[in-house]
Formats: C-alpha cells, sequence, structure tokens
C-alpha cells in the first residue's frame, strides 16, 4: 500500500479478469480512481456481461479505495470515446490508460475466416486506438499522461495464431507510434509482453511456449533462453499468477521513469525483461543497385550461410 | 541467362506504381507469369482507374513476358478472392505472392479518425490477410510457396502513422506466424521494410521525414545511408532484387524473416529480444522496482520524444 498515485485517474481495458485485474487493483492501492471497464465477453469476445468489471470495482472499494465499473466495447468508437468520457464525466480527468482487454480465435491460416481474423484484430489492436486517440486528446492538453499496452509474445510467432499475432504486434507498432506522438507533451507508452496464467493463455507460465514446427522455439528468437531455475517462490501465491505482471505495469504508470517511452518490456513470473526494438543484424552494401547474379550469392551468405 | 522464377506464377499486388510496379517488371524478367494488380486509386486510397495496371502489364509483354492485369481491390476479401482466381484462369495455378499495395492516411494519434484508422489497416494489415487466406490452398496443394508480405520501418515508430504502424508492425507478426505453418508445405513468408522515392512516400512533407529521422536516430534506428546519397538510391527498383530472390525457389527454408530491401542494403533484421532482465523469487513490489529499475532495466534507456515545455 503506497501514495505514489493519490489524486490520479487510471482507466484499466480488460479491468475485470487476469492481468488488467491485478493491474487495476495496484494502481488502486497506490491511491489512484479507477475506471474499471470490461465487457465482459467470453474467450472470443461473444457474450456480455456485468459481472467481471462490478466484482473487481468491489473488491477495490472494499479495500478502501475507488472505482467504477464501465461495461463499453472499446473496439468501437463509440466504446472507446464513451469509456474516456464515463471516466472524465466521474473523477473530472485521466491520468493513466491501461490497455488489456483482448481476445483469441486462433486457427491455422488456411482455416482462418475472415470474421476470425478481424475479431481478433479489432478486439486487441483497434481497442487500443480508440481509447489512445480520446485518452492521448486529453493527455496531449494537460501536458501529462501514462498509458500501457498489454501485448504477448505471440507477435514473435505462435502457430495457429496469426491473427493474435497480427493484432499484438500491431499494438506494438501503435506504442512505438503513441509515444513519438505524444513523447513531447510529458506523456511516455509503452507495452508489456506479458505472461501469466490468464483466461486467455491458460497453463503455467513455464508452459507458454507453443513449439515452433521447425526453427528456433519462440524464446530463443525473443533471446530470453531458458528462464532461471527458481527453487524457490516467497511471499505467496505463484510465478504463474497475473497479479505478477502488476508491478511493473504499475511502476510504468507513476512519475518514476520519464525516459522509458516506447518501449517493449516483459514479465514472467519474477523476471522482467526490455525488449529491444528489432535490429541490423546482418548488412550487405554496394554502390548501386544489386543484380540477381550478386543475390545469388550474397544473399545466402548474408543469412549466415557462408560469411 | 538463368531465370530464377520460370514457369512460376506471381500475384503482385499495388503493382501499377512505384516498389510493386518494379518487383512485377524483375519477376517477368527472371520468367515469371505476373498478375499485376492495382487498383489505380490515389495514395489516400480513394478512386479506380484500370490505366496503371495496364500500363504494366504492356511493359512486361513489350519486353516478352507474359502478364494479366487484375483491378481488385485487396482489401475486401471476395475482391482479394477474384485476384488469385485472375492468376487461376490465366495461368492456372500461383506460386508467388508480393503484397506491395498500400496507402497513406497519417494523422497524429490524438486527431486521427475512424475511417483513417479502418483503410490503412484494410489495405495493409487485412489485405496481407485476405490475400495469404485466398492463395495458401493452391500453394499447399502444389507443396510451394513463396510470399514477401510488404511492412515497414514505420513499424518501429514514426510520428503520425499510428495506423500505418499497427498495419505494418503487425504484418510482421502474421509473417512469424503463418511462415511456421507453412514452412512444413514449402512455403516460406517473409517481409520487408522496403523504401525509396515513390508516390506514396513522395507525400510525406520533407519536415516530417526529417522529424522522423531525428527521432530514429535518438535510440539508434538510423539506417545505413550514404551521408549524401545520389537520386539513384531511392529508386524504387532497389528493392526488387532482394524481393525476386526471395520468390526464388533458391529461398528455400528462409522464412518467418524481415529484411530491409531499401536503397543499396540488402539487411535482416532481428526479432524484438531481451536485452536486460532482472529475477526475484517473488513478486515484485513497487518499492524495489523503484531502486533497481533505474539502475538495471530502464538505465540508459532513452525517450525518443523528451517532454518539451509548452510554446509561449
Amino acid at each position: 500500500m503506497g501514495n505514489r498515485l493519490e489524486g490520479k485517474i487510471a482507466v484499466v481495458t480488460g479491468g475485470g479478469r487476469g492481468i488488467g485485474r491485478g493491474v487495476a487493483k495496484l494502481l488502486a492501492e497506490e491511491g489512484a480512481s479507477i475506471v474499471v471497464n470490461d465487457k465482459g465477453t467470453e474467450v472470443d469476445g461473444t457474450g456480455a456481461s456485468n459481472i467481471p468489471a462490478d466484482a473487481v470495482v468491489d473488491e477495490i472499494k472494499s479495500s478502501g479505495g475507488n472505482a467504477i465499473a464501465n461495461y463499453a466495447d472499446v473496439s468501437t468508437m463509440e466504446g472507446g470515446e464513451g469509456l474516456i468520457q464515463a471516466c472524465v464525466d466521474n473523477y473530472g480527468q485521466i491520468d493513466i490508460l491501461v490497455n488489456s482487454a483482448g481476445s483469441l480465435k486462433d486457427r491455422m491460416i488456411y482455416q482462418m475466416t475472415e470474421s476470425d481474423f478481424d475479431q481478433v484484430v479489432r478486439n486487441n489492436s483497434k481497442s487500443v486506438f480508440t481509447t489512445t486517440k480520446f485518452a492521448g486528446i486529453l493527455f496531449r492538453q494537460q501536458r501529462s499522461g501514462r498509458v500501457v499496452n498489454m501485448v504477448a509474445d505471440s507477435g514473435l510467432g505462435d502457430v495457429g495464431r496469426s491473427n493474435y499475432a497480427a493484432a499484438t504486434e500491431g499494438i506494438i507498432g501503435l506504442t512505438r507510434t503513441t509515444a513519438k506522438d505524444l513523447g513531447k507533451y510529458g506523456v511516455t507508452a509503452n507495452a508489456i509482453s506479458a505472461m501469466a496464467e490468464t483466461r486467455l493463455f491458460p497453463g503455467a507460465v513455464d508452459q507458454h511456449r507453443i513449439p515452433a514446427i521447425s526453427g528456433p522455439s519462440r524464446d530463443e528468437r525473443a533471446g530470453i533462453g531458458p528462464s532461471p531455475e527458481i527453487p524457490t517462490w516467497s511471499g505467496g501465491g505463484s510465478p504463474d499468477d497475473a497479479e505478477n505482471v502488476a508491478p511493473l505495469a504499475v511502476y510504468l504508470c507513476t512519475e518514476a521513469a520519464p525516459n522509458i517511452n516506447g518501449y517493449v518490456l516483459g514479465v514472467r513470473g519474477g523476471s522482467l525483461y526490455v525488449y529491444s526494438n528489432p535490429e541490423i543484424e546482418n548488412v550487405v552494401n554496394k554502390w548501386g543497385n544489386f543484380t540477381m547474379e550478386e543475390m545469388d550469392v550474397l544473399f545466402p551468405k548474408m543469412m549466415g550461410y557462408g560469411f | 541467362m538463368t531465370k530464377r522464377v520460370e514457369g512460376k506464377v506471381a500475384i503482385v499486388t499495388g503493382a501499377g506504381r512505384g516498389i510493386g510496379r518494379e518487383v512485377a517488371l524483375w519477376l517477368a524478367r527472371d520468367g515469371a507469369k505476373v498478375v499485376v494488380n492495382d487498383l489505380g486509386g490515389s495514395v489516400d486510397g480513394t478512386g479506380d482507374s484500370a490505366t496503371p495496371a495496364d500500363l504494366v502489364v504492356d511493359e512486361i509483354k513489350a519486353e516478352g513476358g507474359e502478364a494479366v492485369a487484375s483491378y481488385d481491390s485487396v482489401a475486401d476479401f471476395d475482391s482479394a478472392a477474384n485476384i488469385v482466381q485472375t492468376a487461376i484462369d490465366s495461368f492456372g495455378q500461383v506460386d508467388i505472392l508480393c503484397h506491395p499495395a498500400g496507402i497513406l492516411r497519417d494523422r497524429m494519434i490524438f486527431n486521427m479518425t475512424e475511417e483513417e484508422w479502418d483503410l490503412v489497416l484494410q489495405v495493409h494489415l487485412y489485405g496481407a490477410f485476405n490475400m495469404v487466406r485466398n492463395v495458401v490452398p493452391h500453394m499447399i496443394k502444389n507443396n510451394y510457396g513463396r510470399i514477401v508480405l510488404f511492412s515497414s520501418g514505420s513499424g518501429l515508430g514514426a510520428s503520425g502513422q499510428g495506423n500505418y504502424a499497427a498495419a505494418k508492425e503487425g504484418m510482421v507478426g502474421f509473417t512469424r506466424a503463418v511462415s511456421k505453418e507453412l514452412e512444413q508445405y514449402n512455403i516460406m513468408v517473409n517481409a520487408v521494410y522496403p523504401g525509396g522515392s515513390t508516390r506514396m512516400t513522395d507525400t510525406v512533407p520533407q519536415s516530417t521525414t526529417e522529424l522522423r529521422q531525428q527521432q530514429r536516430e535518438a535510440v539508434g534506428l538510423a539506417a545505413a545511408n550514404p551521408s549524401q546519397p545520389p537520386p539513384e538510391y531511392r529508386d524504387p527498383a532497389n528493392n526488387a532484387p532482394k524481393v525476386v530472390y526471395l520468390c526464388s525457389e533458391a529461398a528455400e527454408g528462409i522464412t518467418g524473416q524481415v529484411f530491409g530491401t531499401s536503397g543499396w542494403a540488402l539487411s535482416l533484421y532481428s526479432p524484438r529480444h531481451v536485452i536486460k532482465s532482472i529475477h526475484k523469487d517473488g513478486k515484485w513490489t513497487l518499492d524495489e522496482l523503484d531502486k533497481l529499475v533505474p539502475l538495471s532495466l530502464g538505465s540508459g534507456l532513452v525517450n525518443p520524444v523528451p517532454v518539451e515545455p509548452p510554446r509561449s
């Protein structure tokens, strides 16, 4: 319990369950008043229920915090605008936006329908645009604000999840841009590649490794390598708890790190990460355009088959 | 001269102009039969005209190649299916898909309209899905395929391009996932960060280009450009040899990657990857993070656009 965010107002989408719920509760513990947004859908984005958002609001209030529920569908412009408007109507301002809402519908590409693709991109990616746009207008005017977007390493390529990979890696592109569009106004925007046991991603953290058909595993490509062996887990809970994501997310919502803007960070249990951007690993140059004959020789070499 | 894509059938979207046109021409010169797809739209995606695709088909034929024009939009699923059907009807199969078709609707995030968001995603990202989803059954049937999706270095963040970055970096995630699903069918799927002076990029004001370059340099993302590049450095044709190689049989085993094809360089990009980490055998507290992050995770991280005082 602290007071780092005393007087601050936060909106958390997908705040009714999993990672969003953990972030909403920790923001409230630090003194922020929270708008807990959750449409209460199933994993695939269908259905609606007030129960998840209401339950988290009750939890926050019973611990002495301030919170209201909001059930808007933030994948629509009306939903995103309505959510930010509800925040301002109730609390007079907005200081923090955490986008954790999302849905999943796994299919191989050759079986995926137009709707499977569209729904997942809307629910995960467009929802970040709708809330960021309307919060961004106010952040710019008040010259302060924090945006934290939840993403996943599925964007590094999981079999059967090309829609979600498109959406989540797209959120990273949007986060980097938001950081640049709003940085000079004192706003930061970052993404957290979160791994925890949630409704969307059931199973222990260490099982979140979907084997590639061939080639290096996602973790190897991500440079994570084997997680260090942690023989004990102290202080209660488990390494798989969704609440483990909250401390880093809330840290980014404080004034502590004005230099962290436009980055992807990661959480897995008690391990916290910073990711690079994609970087040039290997390059060949020429004064002039390449010929195809040069490509025949240089391309395999550049791929590591001969330099 | 060896023909690298002899007898292969290629679909190139947005092939009426710019980078797509060069890719179509180079593929045809190396033996491919090309479906030259171009809606003939304006840079902001409105309007249509058959002319650009027809002109490129004429160019290919004049050089002795085979090509057919297609005017359907990639942005609509059924219309994208028509493009693939054009390849099947004209040439009986499809082996290669290149998707450079694209539009720009630049706007700061706080000013961007829903239409600007939707249109840009529809053409780039949904266009990639629509095309890949429709070609893949044909490629699986033949146990062969080469797909190159045109992403952008703007996915790494460029002011005023939230829609474009979401679409283009989303395309990279899509490429990585699909590549893993399709490698068993000998279908290679890669993305490129292209570049060049095209009708689309020429709409971007010089001051914006300079601002974005400064922001890229602030986080160490400056490309290896010649200091005084001659005009040919920005020729969209510079992308073509790299893309054609990825479309050739020689590219077997190269999949799920991102290549920089701009200018006179060929580069291989890493995925985003972990550069720093801290570990604890329990849940972190904010007190701990306040002390540790500035010394560890946050150390050396640079805000590309630090806060500026308000204009007086």
